[in-house]
């Protein structure tokens, strides 16, 4: 069982040098691309032009590649159908199956949609690949993100294998004391009470806990406090950012221009 | 301007709208209040009650989510924009790491949270029926914030198996943002009126001492009284508000 909750992927890469913000910069971005960009074709070029070379540049192609095909595509290809079946527009029926049908224009539009929500998971899956939590954490800390959102979000990256494995161990055990999970739907609402109420109470007493070890350890100060790694912000990075900021905004003028 | 562009601008919005009203939070010192060294070691912990129940229910393959368990709680004992604030980073967090199409739904998580707690603040969470009168008003809101957000960026079919009642709706002739809506105003009550009614089971079965520590235990105290009779006055009103609400809705779809 893993200890932290991250896809991150410990290689020496052109990707891993970047820093933290110009990676998270960049997901966005392209995110953002495939959503408000007038070009139909803009996500699926985003995914060919952009991400899979950049996962070659990063050399986490392996990983990208089991992620998209394990977790990405089924969860897309799912939407996809949906979309294709259910959304009304168009006349023309291309295919019929009982009452689903599919138009050339609800393909289109499952299409685009599916690509979209594709080219958005695979932008922060490689930013995700590449970027430690901490160095992440750090970096934004340094610029001016309160330190308290930087605790919260590594502490839940933290807690929620934790808690995974407890909930797995607390079911199993209840099993194995006779509780029913599988059978009418009156046991099952039954079986959620022996379940939920030890992970749930066994978790809360640790939290007065933990609140009086991070107080001691300066936690409410509000000095500045020195950090022992340095993460490095090259004019690269710099530049990579506003250029970054700059396609969004052409982006932007060109579907209110064309509209 | 066609209705997926006018629900990505709703979407816009509603993230302008948080961010103002915790740019004022913040101004007027509301935001501040709620928050305690105990509040921040709450915050992860009910991030992950949320998840781990999450995945329980799909264990136990019941009809709802129970996702914002710890959302509600964090919103009862801390005040609301902490509760808001759990509601956003547990979407995020959950998005980032765990399944993508968590993401786009943390304005409705911020509502959550947000709305639970002003109704806790004040006094609808002192006894069974109170909460579900908030659970009840949670679902409306998430409901509302939900559909835009639904046809903005899935064109009002997610991946979930509420789209199909959409379909259906669709299929009858209904127009896209009517028929999201409706699915929503159905399927939310449940879900949420579940959630509230559990974190309010948490609240009985911890200490007055532990509870003391946070930024707003007024909130959690129970009115004390014949717990039996106020269970059965809470189910037999949460089944007729319900069959009632369910009623009016058909009502207003089969016209």
């Amino acid at each position: 069982m893993q200890e932290r909750l991250s896809f991150y992927v410990r290689r020496k890469s052109d990707l891993h040098a970047l820093n933290p913000l110009t990676k998270l910069t960049l997901a966005f971005v392209l995110t953002i691309l495939g959503f408000i960009s007038p070009w139909y074709w803009t996500p699926q070029s985003v995914i060919l032009l952009v991400i899979i070379p950049l996962s070659f540049l990063g050399k986490v192609q392996r990983e990208y590649f089991s992620i998209a095909t394990r977790l990405i595509l089924p969860a897309t290809g799912f939407l996809f159908f949906m979309q294709a079946f259910f959304q009304p527009v168009g006349k023309d029926y291309i295919f019929q199956f009982w009452f689903l049908h599919i138009t050339p224009e609800s393909l289109a539009l499952a299409f685009s949609n599916a690509s979209r929500i594709f080219a958005m998971v695979s932008s922060f899956t490689l930013f995700l690949l590449t970027t430690h939590p901490s160095e992440l954490m750090s970096d934004l800390t340094r610029r001016g993100l309160p330190p308290q959102f930087s605790y919260v979000i590594i502490s839940t990256i933290q807690i929620i294998p934790q808690m995974r494995a407890k909930a797995q161990t607390i079911i199993a055990a209840q099993r194995s004391r006779g509780l029913d999970t599988t059978s009418s739907f009156i046991r099952r609402v039954g079986a959620l009470f022996p379940l939920v109420g030890p992970l749930v109470f066994g978790s809360l007493v640790e939290v007065e806990e933990r609140a009086i070890a991070i107080e001691a350890r300066g936690f409410t100060s509000t000095r500045v406090k020195t950090s022992l790694y340095d993460i490095p912000d090259t004019n690269l990075d710099r530049a990579l950012r506003w250029v970054l900021i700059a396609l969004i905004i052409i982006t932007i003028s060109l579907r209110l221009w064309l509209s | 301007m066609d209705i997926i562009s006018q629900n990505i601008l709703y979407f816009i919005i509603a993230i302008a709208i948080i961010i103002l009203l915790l740019i004022w939070a913040y101004s007027t010192k509301r935001l501040q209040a709620d928050f305690n060294t105990i509040t921040w070691t709450l915050i992860p912990v009910a991030i992950a009650i949320n998840i781990a129940i999450g995945e329980i229910v799909v264990t136990l393959k019941l009809p709802v989510y129970l996702d914002s368990i710890g959302t509600v709680l964090v919103a009862v004992v801390c005040g609301p924009w902490a509760g808001a604030l759990t509601g956003m980073f547990a979407n995020i967090i959950w998005g980032a790491l765990i399944d993508p199409n968590a993401f786009p739904w943390f304005p409705v998580a911020f509502f959550i949270g947000l709305v639970a707690g002003l109704c806790a603040k004040g006094g609808l969470y002192k006894n069974w029926w109170k909460v579900i009168v908030t659970g009840f008003l949670v679902a409306l809101t998430a409901a509302t914030v939900s559909t835009p957000i639904s046809v903005g960026v899935y064109g009002g079919i997610t991946a979930s198996g509420s789209s199909f009642i959409t379909a259906y709706l669709l299929q009858i002739g209904q127009n896209l943002v009517p028929s999201v809506l409706i699915t929503n105003y159905l399927v939310e009550p449940f879900d949420k009126i579940s959630t509230c009614l559990l974190a309010f089971a948490i609240i009985q079965g911890l200490s007055t001492r532990f509870l003391a520590r946070f930024p707003r235990p007024e909130n959690a105290q129970i009115e004390q009284g014949a717990t039996r009779t106020q269970l059965l006055i809470a189910v037999i009103g949460a089944v007729a508000i319900l069959a009632i609400y369910i009623f009016v809705v058909v009502k207003t779809v089969t016209q």
